[in-house]
């Protein structure tokens, strides 16, 4: 989908023992199990890896993969020199 | 309970009754001998010390402890468990599983709601609390996980295991420090007493070695300093003991009313006859020099139990190999048993669990009573001339045990003493 994208899924998996087959762009955080202490917990993850601040309220269990793959790339964009 | 009158005890042992006995039916233990209630039997028979140096501890001025090998959390727990769980939560889920499989019970099917989960913890998720201690000094608070507080309060190992087994029944943490697992042992006794519910998942976990804690013990001169040879370091009732070693571990025993054990048809490994409590009142940390307050623990579980000093063949005593507790306790139990019982200490081999020794030990105890098998006090070579007790070293020894009892003692002077009995 996009490196931002492969990159969230690398994290998911290595960080959040997620099983990679069942991740993809339009699965919710809720689907993966992952429920708003692991999701406070994988946007400080977010943030350190991807260099964005994008605070602990970007994202709900119920958004997709997707949703969030966009406002990594939006911050990055908005603080790109 | 009926009031009970001081006059004719001096007002010192309060009057238990002999109590309805209540069955051991399942065991789990996870110690630095191994993963397994029968690795960690086997370990405490070999009389050899699991101490060994640790490289977390590099730099500090005690680096040695006795640390449970090859724990994998995703494969003993689970896939996410490394991310939720601190480590005593972890060693508590393996010996609850171990234990309720033990006791041939299916928590898919039996009634949560008459399940309860006693378990004793001294300290909590203490490495949980310096690594986000330490990310928050380097970082800023941005830096802090949200799993933090779930996985530090030393009620979640209890709290976890009521998830990981579906049991709602009374949910609790004891917190009596180096007694916190026998406090939750005794405790869950009364539970299935009072009708609260029909099994209790009782015992205790503790993951204490971190470098905070360690330095701690080292800082107040607990902690053996025989850093050259730590298999020689923890050496109960020894004369040449100078300390304990820190442990890790968790002990889990299933507790049933011995009627309804038996008409389920489980396999009773031993039966828990009695309990008693009291408090020193005395000191931060030094145990009372007469052992009055032990004492009268001991002689409210022999009451519990029904049993005169002399039925007492076993005793699996504290003895954490420190200077102190090791007189008072022997002294204490020579006052209260004579010099009738064959006595071990686990903290040889096993190194001092805090929160969870007094379940491990308990656990050890069901098995010695078992088995009539008295394992060995690892590195007692030369028994100090001021125990006057008959303490088992070497190798096991052959012991047809009526009743035992195992001691527990607690900084702030909270001690705990449980009796079993043959099934």
């Amino acid at each position: 989908m996009s490196p931002v994208y492969d990159k969230l899924v690398d994290l998911l998996v290595d960080r959040f023992a997620v099983d990679r087959g069942t991740i993809g762009p339009d699965v919710t955080f809720e689907e993966l199990e992952m429920d708003s202490l692991f999701l406070v917990e994988l946007l400080l993850v977010i943030e350190s890896e991807f260099q964005v601040k994008i605070g602990e309220e970007a994202a709900a269990p119920t958004d997709t993969i997707a949703t969030v793959v966009k406002v990594i790339t939006d911050e990055i964009a908005a603080t790109a020199p | 309970m009926s009031a009970t009158t001081a006059a004719g005890t001096g007002g010192a042992v309060p009057a238990a009754r002999p109590a309805a006995p209540v069955a051991v039916t399942g065991l789990g233990l996870v110690t630095a001998a191994g993963i397994g209630t029968e690795a960690t039997w086997d370990g405490v028979c070999a009389g050899v010390s699991a101490a060994a140096r640790n490289p977390a501890l590099d730099g500090l001025p005690v680096d040695i402890s006795c640390t449970v090998p090859g724990l994998d959390p995703a494969r003993h727990v689970g896939r996410r468990s490394v991310l939720m769980h601190d480590r005593f939560t972890q060693l508590a889920i393996v010996a609850a599983r171990e234990a309720v499989a033990d006791a041939g019970l299916d928590p898919r099917r039996w009634d949560g709601a008459r399940v309860g989960v006693v378990v004793g913890c001294g300290l909590g998720g203490v490495s949980t609390w310096e690594e986000q201690h330490r990310r928050m000094l380097e970082g800023g608070p941005g830096k802090v996980s949200a799993l933090l507080v779930p996985m530090l309060v030393p009620n979640m190992a209890a709290g976890n295991l009521a998830i990981d087994l579906g049991a709602t029944g009374p949910n609790f943490v004891t917190a009596t420090a180096c007694s916190s697992g026998a406090t939750a042992i005794g405790t869950a006794a009364q539970l299935l007493r009072e009708d609260a519910c029909d099994i209790v998942v009782a015992g205790g976990a503790e993951a204490g070695i971190s470098p905070l804690m360690v330095t701690g013990f080292a800082q107040m001169g607990a902690l053996s300093r025989r850093l050259d040879e730590p298999a020689a370091a923890s050496r109960p009732f020894d004369a040449g003991r100078d300390g304990f070693v820190i442990g890790e571990g968790s002990g889990i025993l299933v507790l049933e009313r011995e009627a309804d054990a038996r008409a389920r048809g489980a396999r009773v490994r031993s039966l828990l006859a009695g309990y008693g409590a009291s408090a020193d009142a005395h000191h931060l940390t030094a145990p009372e020099p007469e052992g009055r307050a032990v004492l009268a623990a001991v002689r409210a579980a022999l009451r519990q139990a029904d049993a005169a000093p002399g039925d007492i063949g076993h005793v699996n005593a504290h003895g954490t190999s420190t200077r102190l507790n090791d007189a008072v306790e022997a002294a204490t139990l020579r006052r209260a048993l004579g010099d009738g019982a064959a006595v071990t200490s686990a903290k040889g081999v096993l190194g001092h669990t805090l929160g969870a020794a007094g379940a491990i030990e308990a656990a050890l105890t069901v098995l010695a009573v078992e088995r009539s098998l008295v394992p060995p006090t690892a590195n007692l070579v030369q028994l100090d001339p001021d125990v006057e007790l008959d303490v088992v070293a070497g190798s096991p020894r052959k012991a047809s045990i009526d009743a035992a009892l195992s001691t527990s003692f607690g900084f702030g002077g909270q001690n705990a003493a449980l009796v079993f009995t043959a099934a």
